[in-house]
């Protein structure tokens, strides 16, 4: 019982946090490079499965001895200690290598849930069909947070069909609203993988080759009903550019881990609670362009030449009709409003951006969607911890740049190590200013913009 | 729990030595001159306002300067008290107004050295605004001290930020600003903006208009403080009732990288979003070749374009037709915004500001 294994063709680009635009040389580094890589994966899973032969479960062995790690201060409180592995755990993120990739920026994702009578199952709390419904709306709200120009639609598993729960849509609470009222969504029966993957397939197979097609499946139950081969369908999948990642609630299946491998996608199987939101979120990111986008050498590859990821795409900005503009029907709902936007190409006004206009096509965004994209493409430099009080100048300020927090005045025991500064001091690479580690994570997450260059 | 608590202010004050000085300029040219010291003297009032209304209220005061951004005054940590208590004074004010008064000056006389002038750097005072908003919105894991204290950080309802600005937006800022505004809308602060001086600010008015602040350009200057204390005092959860002006027209149009027309219809690279106004074979900012088949679609596709790329023209007279009674329904504040102080024509002035907004995507790139 593996807690989950990264398709190997995917581990290198999955594992970091952050983006560049690749140029071609780094991609060839990258392809060359991924072959040594690939084994040294291999030979670090036989670790692991040595290790499992010994240990009852490989869960067990991360909880080691973990007493051992947490240290009382001087007070008596363990605080501090805990305040450390925290700083600890979110610096280890931010210093994950970022090696230059591309990732997909326009994204179509159809989650695909599990209402088979087997999510009633009380494993975990309350239970699983409750859990999984409380974690999609997590995902949902965060995943259009990291990729406003996305698209989601809601497919359910449900009594051997597949049914369609939320259409296709890139506001986030529309989405929300689709899967909002629990008892419409009430488990029963048995869940048919190959239906449900048809009509997530149907549903996209209108889309232009440079937006991603994924389908993200919460699968509760062992079983799966279909009417014919599944294999089909995933051949057809695969063939489609469709990338399935599944995460599975009670154990691994064959079939599950053949999707996700052949399309690419991630496959995992949630051991608590905790775990399963973990990798829930672990599919909100961006994912990397599938190896195919070499624009230096891609003319070796003759089946695709033609880089088939990179397009241009023809985008609508909508005018914007303010709240005191005389009401009319918007063509997505049919309902009467007087706020809305105008299709540019064919005048329609639909309720909200960004949208495919519904009468014409044409894809309608803001330029606020762009560019909330760019942050993607210029990330803030990693802060270098600043390691000894020799490399601070006697004039430097004693607070933190940004928030005016102070720093500590000597160094602690138990901070350092792991890119961790004992001075709690981070500074940026390009304005040699000082932030404390609370600004650096903020810096990095959110803002995406640091306060002493601006940039 | 709102009743109970306080509500945060930060305030970033745009002190651009050169802006401020072409506003303090007597009548002819502009008809009505704020000078710096009437402008923060005002301003120091609504600040002592925002104090006043609640003893639980904070407050944190950002200047931009040229190339610097100072953290002028904050409640959480504030200066030691040297003055002499002035018996005519209310001590916690005069601590305020003392304390951001010699703090300008200060910034001013080391300015008044540096001779090559750098850049207004409002987007770094609203970074570090916003970075401080995190720090008193968010229980601080670092220091156990605060606890200590017996005060509580974690609830302090709706964070909000005013943005003073005398400067027009700068091409270069229009990535970290947008960030700014996303992480804004994630921490659920509100950013206000009063245009104090100078031209609109296309960028602020969409941060105020995607924060869900209010957008306020100041027409009649020496009315500063009333602008301010009727607009700007009332914590977010109370400009409901109050119905404090909001903004309906923001443009959300783009301009294309390679002519800097506005464009109704663009053609985006997938790769990295820039927008052109016509298929090109190669992206001009990440070199990315498009795929032959897909020019030949778009360029099939265009005979009914070259009617909505001379946007500028065809968008002006189609949306009065889609929308014929807008013109008189929407003065509310601006009125003033259609008829900026160059006299500029309404299109015209969304045409320079959003030109502005393409030049920084690429110099950016």
């Amino acid at each position: 019982m593996p807690p989950r294994r990264d398709n190997d063709k995917f581990i290198q680009e999955d594992s970091d946090s952050d983006i560049s635009i690749d140029d071609g040389v780094d991609v060839v580094k990258n392809v060359k490079g991924k072959g040594k890589a690939t084994d040294a994966q291999r030979k670090r899973d036989k670790g692991k499965s040595k290790t499992k032969d010994t240990q009852a479960y490989t869960w067990e062995a991360s909880y080691t001895r973990s007493w051992e790690s947490v240290q009382e201060d001087e007070a008596g409180s363990l605080q501090s200690s805990v305040d450390d592995w925290m700083a600890r755990g979110r610096r280890r993120r931010l210093l994950a290598p970022s090696t230059a990739i591309r990732r997909t920026i326009i994204r179509h994702l159809v989650l695909l849930l599990d209402l088979s009578s087997s999510m009633m199952d009380r494993d975990m709390r309350p239970t699983r069909f409750d859990l999984m419904l409380q974690y999609a709306r997590e995902f949902i709200a965060e995943w259009f947070d990291q990729n406003p120009l996305g698209q989601i639609g809601v497919v359910g598993m449900r009594a051997g069909i597949g049914e369609r729960i939320g259409e296709m849509s890139g506001n986030p609470q529309e989405v929300l609203k689709s899967i909002a009222d629990r008892h419409k969504l009430e488990p029963t029966g048995e869940p048919s993988l190959q239906n449900s993957i048809e009509m997530a397939r149907s549903s996209m197979s209108h889309l232009p080759t440079h937006s991603s097609r994924e389908i993200v499946i919460i699968f509760g139950s062992l079983t799966t009903c279909d009417p014919g081969n599944i294999h089909e369908t995933l051949d057809s999948c695969v063939r489609a550019k469709i990338r399935i990642s599944v995460v599975a609630l009670a154990a691994e299946m064959k079939i599950c881990r053949d999707l996700c491998e052949k399309t690419g996608g991630q496959f995992g199987v949630a051991l608590n609670e905790g775990h399963f939101r973990d990798l829930l979120f672990e599919l909100v990111p961006p994912p990397a362009q599938q190896a195919l986008t070499r624009p230096a050498g891609g003319a070796a590859t003759g089946t695709r030449a033609a880089n088939p990821s990179a397009d241009l795409m023809m985008m609508g900005f909508p005018t914007r009709l303010p709240d005191t503009s005389p009401p009319s029907l918007c063509v997505c709902h049919s309902e009467i409003k007087s706020e809305g936007f105008l299709c540019p190409r064919c005048l329609a006004k639909v309720c909200d951006v960004p949208t495919d206009c519904d009468i014409c096509g044409l894809m309608i965004v803001s330029s606020p969607h762009l560019a909330r994209s760019y942050h993607h493409l210029f990330p803030v430099k990693a802060y270098e911890a600043v390691l000894s009080e020799d490399q601070i100048p006697p004039d430097a300020p004693k607070t933190c740049h940004a928030c005016a927090r102070p720093f500590l005045t000597a160094p602690t025991a138990t901070h350092g190590g792991d890119g961790l500064s004992p001075l709690g001091r981070y500074r940026c690479p390009n304005c040699q200013n000082d932030f404390c580690s609370e600004c650096d994570i903020f810096v990095h997450d959110v803002v995406h913009c640091c306060p002493g260059c601006g940039k | 729990m709102d009743d109970e608590n306080g509500s945060h202010l930060s305030v970033v004050i745009d002190l651009s030595p050169a802006q401020w000085h072409s506003s303090a300029q007597p009548p002819p040219d502009n008809p009505y001159p704020l000078p710096l010291s009437i402008f923060l003297a005002q301003l120091l009032t609504f600040l002592n306002a925002h104090i006043a209304s609640k003893h639980e209220n904070t407050l944190a005061v950002f200047g931009a300067f040229p190339g610097k951004s100072v953290m002028l005054y904050s409640s959480t940590d504030p200066p030691p008290q040297t003055q002499v208590i002035d018996a005519n004074s209310y001590p916690p004010f005069k601590l305020v107004d003392s304390t951001i008064v010699t703090r300008v000056m200060e910034e001013f006389d080391e300015q008044a050295e540096i001779t090559d002038e750098a850049p207004n750097s409002l987007v770094s005072a609203l970074a570090k605004a916003l970075c401080y908003v995190n720090r008193v919105t968010l229980p601080t894991t670092t220091t156990s001290s605060k606890q200590a204290e017996g005060r509580d950080p974690t609830i302090l309802p709706d964070p909000r930020i005013l943005v003073l600005s005398v400067s027009p937006d700068l091409s270069t800022s229009y990535i970290p600003i947008m960030n700014a505004i996303f992480s804004a809308q994630k921490l659920k602060v509100t950013i206000d903006v009063c245009q104090v001086y100078g031209p609109e600010s296309v960028f602020l008015q969409q941060a105020a208009h995607l924060t869900g602040g209010s957008y306020i350009f100041l027409e009649r200057r020496d009315a500063l403080l009333q602008y301010l204390i009727m607009s700007f005092l009332s914590p977010p959860s109370i400009r409901k009732i109050l119905s404090v002006p909001t903004q309906d027209k923001i443009d959300f149009r783009a301009a294309c990288f390679c002519h800097k027309n506005i464009v109704d219809i663009g053609f985006v690279c997938s790769v990295c979003l820039s927008i052109f106004c016509q298929p090109v074979p190669v992206c001009s900012t990440c070199r990315t070749k498009f795929p032959m088949k897909t020019l030949q679609r778009l360029n099939a596709a265009r005979p009914m374009l070259p009617a909505s790329t001379a946007s500028p023209s065809r968008a002006a007279s189609s949306a009065p037709q889609a929308r014929p009674s807008t013109t008189p329904a929407t003065p509310k504040t601006n009125g003033s915004s259609a008829a900026p102080p160059g006299g500029l024509p309404h299109s015209g002035t969304i045409g320079n500001g959003t030109a502005r907004t393409a030049s920084a995507n690429e110099s950016g790139v």
